[in-house]
């Protein structure tokens, strides 16, 4: 019953949010920071447990399968793009990967944050699926690494913007690879807010990103430390 | 129709995202198998024994709602309450430096790249 509510209050909250976000483009009324708020506030103030919770909601988080899967048909549309760009995306997203690794754990070093703290923030600038594999395999933890990336998405979004407008970056290329190397998803949805151009080579930046995440991170984690 | 259309390609993504769990658990690859599932139907497609039209509607819907499915995870940090009340602030900074950090210096490497590549 109470699994059932919580689904139901996620679709409304998110149908809610997409609807006032259309009207006034707030960071602040992104789905993906005022839903969460909404949603946690409800869970503490009505003492529902996060297992209940998660019960009803277990299929929303599922269907992240098939919609990265969806992401072969951007892809696949914009192949000529990617072909053209192939040697600027593959340096960009390798050099984007290194320094989002390193910043990530050095950054949480200066924090004084604990090793298995640092092992989950390593993977956060990936997609949620991917990141949270990786935070598993070198000792981070899961849930955590989660929350870390979906942090990342907000912080993205926020500075996204200002970064695009102050620093001279003009070529579509480069503005959906900024995005979908700083902020995954969300920053995809972003760039394609500016342009399906910009959205393409974001999904693909985010694609790629994972991939290389997966197989530089179990090898440069550890010298980190 | 529309919604019969979609419900019809999501679940055949659905499928294929399963498929690629599966082998991954199978061959005992470290990634997950939605990576396995892109490269799966991007190769269908290339190779036309699928067309577009067969997919392209749902996935627009699941690529259009992305972030609705991330929703439930965000909610997940209530499980780690003492641990964000004591290091929130530390998470905050690290990772808003860290997404700046990324996000300057892939622009940049970008912008460098694509300019020298037009030289080629």
């Amino acid at each position: 019953m109470l699994a059932g509510f919580s689904f139901i209050i996620t679709i409304l909250s998110y149908v809610g949010a997409k609807l006032l976000y259309r009207k006034k483009q707030s960071v602040f009324l992104s789905p993906l920071v005022i839903c969460p708020f909404v949603l946690i506030s409800l869970l503490l103030s009505f003492h529902v447990s996060l297992e209940t919770y998660s019960a009803g909601t277990q299929w929303i988080t599922d269907m992240l399968q098939p919609a990265i899967v969806a992401f072969a048909v951007p892809l696949y549309k914009y192949r000529a793009l990617l072909k053209k760009y192939a040697l600027e995306i593959a340096l960009g997203v390798f050099g984007g990967s290194i320094i989002a690794i390193v910043s990530s754990v050095m950054y949480g070093k200066l924090f004084h944050l604990t090793p298995q703290l640092l092992d989950s923030l390593a993977p956060r600038s990936i997609t949620t699926p991917i990141a949270m594999n990786i935070s598993q395999t070198i000792g981070g933890l899961p849930a955590m690494t989660a929350s870390f990336v979906i942090v990342t998405g907000i912080a993205g979004i926020v500075a996204g913007p200002f970064i695009l407008k102050w620093l001279p970056i003009h070529h579509q290329v480069s503005k959906g690879m900024l995005l979908g190397m700083g902020a995954h998803g969300a920053g995809t949805a972003q760039a394609y807010e500016i342009g399906s151009i910009e959205g393409a080579i974001a999904s693909l930046t985010m694609i790629v990103a994972g991939i290389i995440t997966i197989m530089v991170a179990p090898i440069l984690v550890p010298h980190l430390h | 129709m529309y919604i019969l259309k979609c419900i019809a390609q999501i679940g055949g993504l659905l499928g294929i995202a399963l498929m690629g769990n599966k082998l991954t658990q199978v061959f005992d690859l470290h990634f997950p198998g939605s990576i396995l599932g892109i490269l799966f139907i991007f190769l269908l497609l290339e190779a036309k024994i699928i067309s577009l039209e067969w997919v392209e509607t749902g996935a627009n819907l699941l690529i259009a709602e992305l972030i609705l499915f991330f929703i439930p995870s965000a909610v997940g940090v209530v499980q780690y309450k003492q641990l964000i009340i004591t290091n929130g602030a530390s998470f905050g900074f690290v990772i808003f430096l860290s997404t700046v950090t990324v996000m300057i210096s892939t622009g940049l490497l970008a912008e460098f790249l694509n300019k020298i590549g037009k030289g080629r």
